[in-house]
């Protein structure tokens, strides 16, 4: 006989009704809250049969009642978080719909509240965020009280979560959805050093976010080449793969840079258009900067510093997404393979005492190699270590977009200029690199690296090379797969070898560069990179091998391994090299004997072979020539030679096995140069490594 | 006006009343214009009316001038014409009662027979302007005759001509007003004392979605209507909450009386088919209770005035406890049936008073419940609407359960009320003492003996 068993009763009499005849129930539910309006049970029941029905109207409004009128029972916390999931997902089934129509159907004041109120009770940083974020969206005046605390709330998530990479939820919250909301309340006042402070996060990671690389299973995938890396899925931790898109992340930090850039009352600040305009006007902009002191220099410094680093970090991606897109998840790799930057080796068949005589003005040429095919010539107008204009050579058909990729280059490198080009500027720079720790990027290092070469300096070059093998280090939780790294490192390799080879540094160091490089050869061929890149590669290394070796070659001692190995070298590019072949045919001569038993292994260069057997007449000196392998490898495939005639009356008085080799090897002419070659690094690999210089 | 019925009189019947209704028109508008206070349509026009108009005989001795079928279709064509086209609201209105407005004399019946066919074919022609007049004239006049107004329409639409049913659906949204004080009428007419009294399970389909589409529909009259207290004696009620109350609580044995042997086929149809309706009726009247305290206290009139009447409810109580006794005396075949469907109306009678009191509709004391309700069976939820809610529960949010009697604030009657009453004395009979009821002896303080048990 209590007021509580009545209510038991009352509900109990609704419940057995409810599935029969549902306004009965109503009824008597109806009924009992004018008797016990206090009683939570009753309310509970009526909202549960409207919401059931899915009846939004009347379930949002018994849903307010027992908002206002219990406010503490936990069963209407439970019904309030459901929603306020409901309201936080991309759900679209039909029930998510309706808890979102519910929660519509509620007076803004008590969806403000009730937003308030289930952020109270959220011990979840990130959900507690999502809450509060749905509570600013919806009421922008709420921005005013809580858009900085929620800011700033979860930079400190970040900061006490050890969070790896700016790429992150909480970062991801803030600079996609609470910074907009905050820089674009005019409400607010904000210190131009917060929203500088802001500027930069925001910058950290949309740059993180496009140079993200790519996830490591989707690498293996790629590896075949079956998937588009355009397909590719990603997921920002602790978030739906939904919300970790983001879309047009260059022009959403220009839209911020704008809103920023017109808050802090930057200078000629026009709304920022597009990148490249900007790094004109503050181009322009720093010509005024040494006249200007104390706070408006200083803001004067921030801008020019902010601005020029988004242009840079901007174009160097462009460039290395370019050049590299294997690094980066969502740049199409498959259009074009990987390029690198190195010196132009066409000079290597320059006679070795003009060069000896000239390294210091030798025209170093630069070019862009990629793995393919390319015309390799440059010019290069100025000497050595300013390198400002110097031209970059590309086969314009094997990389379409070349112009675009060499104005990336350009832009970046003017921007990197800029910033050293005043010490204040270089000092804010090297702060924001500081702090969003730009030495462990990969990409950049490798732009900067690109852009020492091209400045010409390569002994900075090879330090920087160095240091990118120490960002190579496979670092924990990041596992490189191994398809990458080993790409990364050889062409690390072969830039370092580059370098050493504009230094003139054919005797320093150059052991291990070479042996490096037939390594690269060998596994190129096997595993590494696309099958067409070795065209464009091996002959690199060649032009290197040739370069180590000519010089020992030519040398007054003698050293007739060297000698050899050049002239194998030498065909390659033929006729470039005929005036170092000529020298060498000189050296034989004046040597009067000559001992290279690889030499019809390797030499398959018709005009080669028509001098070689000249030298044995009587006519060409009578040289002793020792080319075969203790004599015995030729004899055996004597069989299968086709008889040639050749020129200058060889096949009169010379011995049989001699006759029958040079025949062989004439019909061998037509053979491919490159795999000729390829085999000479392959199976002389030790034999060439003992012999380096 | 009197002049012109020399005019009038060597013209044809229809060329006449034709004649008669254009100078009403022109008198009336002068009338207006004239700004005498209260307007007044003079005898001489009113006796011209009845006698050009409705054919009432003059005297003995003059021959009685008839209509044919036709030239009655074509002077209502007029009429709705005439009505339309007339665009000030007070010239329709007085135009209306000059030719409708019951004079207590023999013209009376031609009266009644021609606004009938008139409002039934303002209805199938949608002339909004009639329908708000008869709105009006439903309002003022007689309930015995508006009962006899509703039954004409019932016949019309719903029994007379098959399919016709959507055509009287439209009124809710054509005249609010009108459709408000059709469903009074509807109801006062249809008491569920006999089969006869009993609404056709179409108009009671149409009534039952009325309502549930706009609940506020049975309020429009009340909400439109200046409250004065000056109600026209025994008129319709301001609402017709009373009399669907009545039709909730009587439904389930009153329908069930039906099922006699004699009429098994089709009786048992329209039960199984009434049920639901009344079920959802029933949610919609409290629905519509729910919404007073709202508009009573922007009226000013929460706690003063009574929409449900303390006598129509205490009939009722009395008519619902004979029917229990006949149901309880052919219960020897289906006493299970008869026990359920008998507790069914009490719940329902439970219920809305409960809810009535509890919003304002109502106005008495649980004392004053109990009395009216003591010769009624037991039920559970009865009982403790009776006995109210236990009042330790805690809660300090609780608003006012129930008006209380005694309040600062003088009732005043919805209901036609006898001039006799001063002003200021409370006019609904909900005083505490009702002798013409016995009533159960019950001590304040004690448990109620009958509170259910759980």
């Amino acid at each position: 006989m209590s007021a509580q068993k009545d209510c038991e009763f009352l509900v109990k009499r609704a419940r057995e009704l409810v599935s029969d005849d549902p306004c009965a129930a109503k009824a008597w539910l109806i009924t009992a809250r004018t008797l016990y309006p206090a009683d939570f049970n009753i309310q509970y029941e009526m909202y549960i049969i409207e919401r059931n029905a899915e009846r939004t109207a009347s379930a949002g409004r018994l849903l307010y009642d027992m908002f206002i009128n219990f406010p503490d029972q936990p069963i209407v916390w439970r019904e309030i978080s459901v929603i306020t999931a409901a309201l936080r997902s991309d759900s679209q089934d039909k029930h998510a719909q309706f808890l979102r129509g519910l929660f519509e159907t509620l007076p803004g004041r008590v969806q403000c509240e009730m937003l308030l109120k289930a952020t109270e009770q959220c011990f979840n940083t990130l959900e507690k965020a999502e809450m509060l974020l749905l509570l600013l969206k919806r009421f922008p005046e709420s921005v005013v009280q809580h858009g900085v605390n929620l800011g700033e709330t979860l930079l400190e998530a970040e900061a006490s979560e050890n969070v790896e990479t700016a790429v992150n939820c909480f970062r991801k919250l803030f600079v996609c959805d609470v910074l907009p909301l905050v820089i674009n309340n005019m409400d607010m006042r904000l210190p131009a050093s917060l929203m500088q402070k802001y500027m930069l996060k925001a910058a950290e990671f949309y740059i993180g976010y496009v140079t993200r690389g790519p996830s490591p299973d989707v690498q293996i995938q790629g590896k075949s080449g079956l998937v588009s890396r355009g397909s590719q899925r990603y997921v920002i931790d602790g978030l739906s793969e939904k919300s970790s898109v983001v879309a047009e992340p260059w022009e959403r930090l220009l839209d911020i840079l704008a809103v920023v850039g017109a808050r802090c009352e930057w200078q000629g600040d026009k709304g920022q258009r597009s990148y490249v305009d900007m790094l004109q006007r503050v181009k322009e902009l720093c010509r005024y900067l040494p006249g200007l002191e104390g706070d408006t220099r200083f803001r004067c410094c921030s801008q020019v510093v902010i601005c020029t680093a988004l242009v840079l970090f901007r174009s160097a991606f462009l460039y290395v997404s370019a050049v590299q897109p294997a690094l980066f998840q969502g740049v199409n790799a498959l259009s074009s393979g990987p390029w690198i930057l190195v010196e132009d080796l066409s000079s290597v068949y320059n006679d070795v005492e003009v060069e000896r005589g000239a390294v210091k003005h030798a025209h170093k040429k630069r070019k862009l190699a990629d793995g393919r095919e390319r015309t390799m010539s440059s010019d290069d107008e100025e000497g050595l270590g300013k390198g400002r204009s110097r031209h970059i050579v590309v086969n314009k058909t094997e990389m379409p977009s070349w112009s675009e990729t060499l104005e990336s280059f350009r832009i970046a490198r003017e921007s990197w200029d800029l910033l050293h080009s005043h010490d204040g500027l270089e000092t804010e720079f090297k702060k924001i690199c500081a702090s969003w720790k730009t030495d462990s990027w990969l990409w950049f290092r490798i732009f900067l690296t690109d852009m020492i070469i091209y400045q010409g300096q390569y002994r900075k070059a090879l330090s920087s090379l160095l240091q990118m093998a120490a960002v190579q280090q496979p670092q924990p939780g990041q596992q490189s797969p191994t398809g990458q790294t080993s790409l990364e490192h050889h062409r690390a390799l072969i830039q370092q070898a580059s370098c050493h080879y504009a230094l003139g540094e054919y005797r320093v160091n150059n052991t291990e560069v070479v042996m490096t490089l037939i390594v690269v050869i060998i596994s190129e061929h096997n595993v590494l990179l696309l099958p067409c890149t070795t065209k464009a590669i091996l002959p690199f290394c060649l032009q290197l091998m040739l370069a180590c070796f000519k010089l020992r070659a030519f040398a007054d001692s003698r050293d007739d391994l060297s000698l050899g190995h050049v002239v194998v070298l030498l065909q390659q590019d033929w006729p470039q090299g005929e005036l170092l072949f000529l020298k060498a045919v000189d050296k034989i001569c004046q040597q009067g004997s000559f001992q290279y038993e690889n030499f019809f292994n390797y030499v398959t260069n018709i005009d080669m072979l028509e001098e070689f057997a000249y030298l044995r007449t009587p006519e060409g000196g009578r040289i002793q020539l020792e080319l075969l392998p203790n004599q015995g490898m030729l004899i055996k495939s004597q069989s299968v030679c086709l008889h040639h005639t050749v020129t200058r009356g060889i096949t009169k008085g010379v011995k049989e096995d001699f006759r029958l080799a040079m025949e062989r090897q004439v019909s061998r002419c037509g053979e491919n140069l490159l795999s000729v070659l390829h085999r000479f690094c392959i199976n002389e690999k030790i034999i060439i490594i003992q012999s380096l210089p | 006006m009197g002049d012109i019925r020399q005019s009038l009189l060597p013209r044809d019947v229809l060329s006449a009343a034709k004649e008669l209704l254009y100078h009403l028109d022109i008198y009336i508008c002068n009338l207006v214009q004239s700004g005498r206070q209260p307007p007044q349509v003079d005898a001489k026009t009113l006796e011209l009316v009845e006698e050009f108009i409705l054919h009432a005989p003059k005297d003995r001795n003059a021959p009685a001038r008839r209509m044919s079928a036709l030239q009655e279709l074509q002077l209502l064509e007029i009429m709705c014409s005439c009505f339309q086209e007339q665009s000030r609201d007070t010239v329709r209105q007085l135009m209306f009662s000059a030719l409708f407005s019951l004079q207590g004399n023999q013209a009376d019946e031609s009266r009644m027979s021609l606004l009938g066919k008139l409002v039934s074919m303002a209805i199938a022609v949608g002339r909004v302007p009639i329908l708000e007049c008869a709105a009006t004239w439903l309002q003022r006049t007689h309930r015995v005759y508006c009962v006899r107004l509703a039954q004409v329409l019932v016949d019309d639409y719903c029994s007379m001509v098959p399919g016709s049913v959507p055509t009287l659906q439209n009124i809710h949204s054509t005249s609010p007003r009108f459709c408000c004080q059709f469903i009074t009428a509807v109801t006062t007419l249809y008491d569920l004392a006999s089969e006869e009294l009993t609404p056709p399970l179409e108009l009671l389909q149409m009534i039952v979605s009325w309502i549930h589409d706009d609940p506020r529909l049975v309020l429009i009259t009340f909400l439109n209507t200046p409250l004065s207290g000056s109600q026209p004696i025994s008129s319709l009620d301001v609402t017709p909450l009373g009399g669907l109350v009545r039709w909730c609580v009587k439904a389930p044995l009153a329908y069930r009386r039906d099922k006699k042997p004699a009429l098994t086929n089709g009786s048992t149809e329209s039960e199984a088919e009434a049920g639901p309706l009344f079920s959802a009726l029933h949610l919609s009247v409290l629905q519509v209770f729910m919404l007073l305290p709202n508009i009573l206290n922007e009226k000013g009139l929460f706690g003063r005035l009574a929409l449900l009447q303390m006598e129509s409810l205490a009939a009722l109580t009395s008519d619902l406890s004979r029917l229990l006794d006949q149901a309880d005396k052919h219960a020897h075949t289906s006493s299970a049936e008869t026990h359920v469907l008998s507790q069914l109306a009490l719940d329902r009678l439970a219920q809305a008073l409960q809810v009535a009191m509890a919003n304002g509709a109502l106005l008495c004391s649980r004392e004053d419940l109990r009395a009216i309700c003591s010769r009624l069976p037991h039920n559970n939820l009865l009982q403790l609407v009776l006995s109210g809610p236990v009042m330790y529960y805690n809660n300090i949010h609780t608003p006012p359960l129930t008006f209380s009697p005694h309040s600062a604030h003088s009732p005043i009657a919805s209901h036609p009320t006898h001039p006799a009453h001063a002003p200021h004395t409370p006019l609904a009979t909900h005083s505490s003492s009702h002798p013409q009821y016995t009533t159960q002896p019950f001590m304040t303080g004690m448990p109620f003996p009958f509170r259910p048990s759980h």
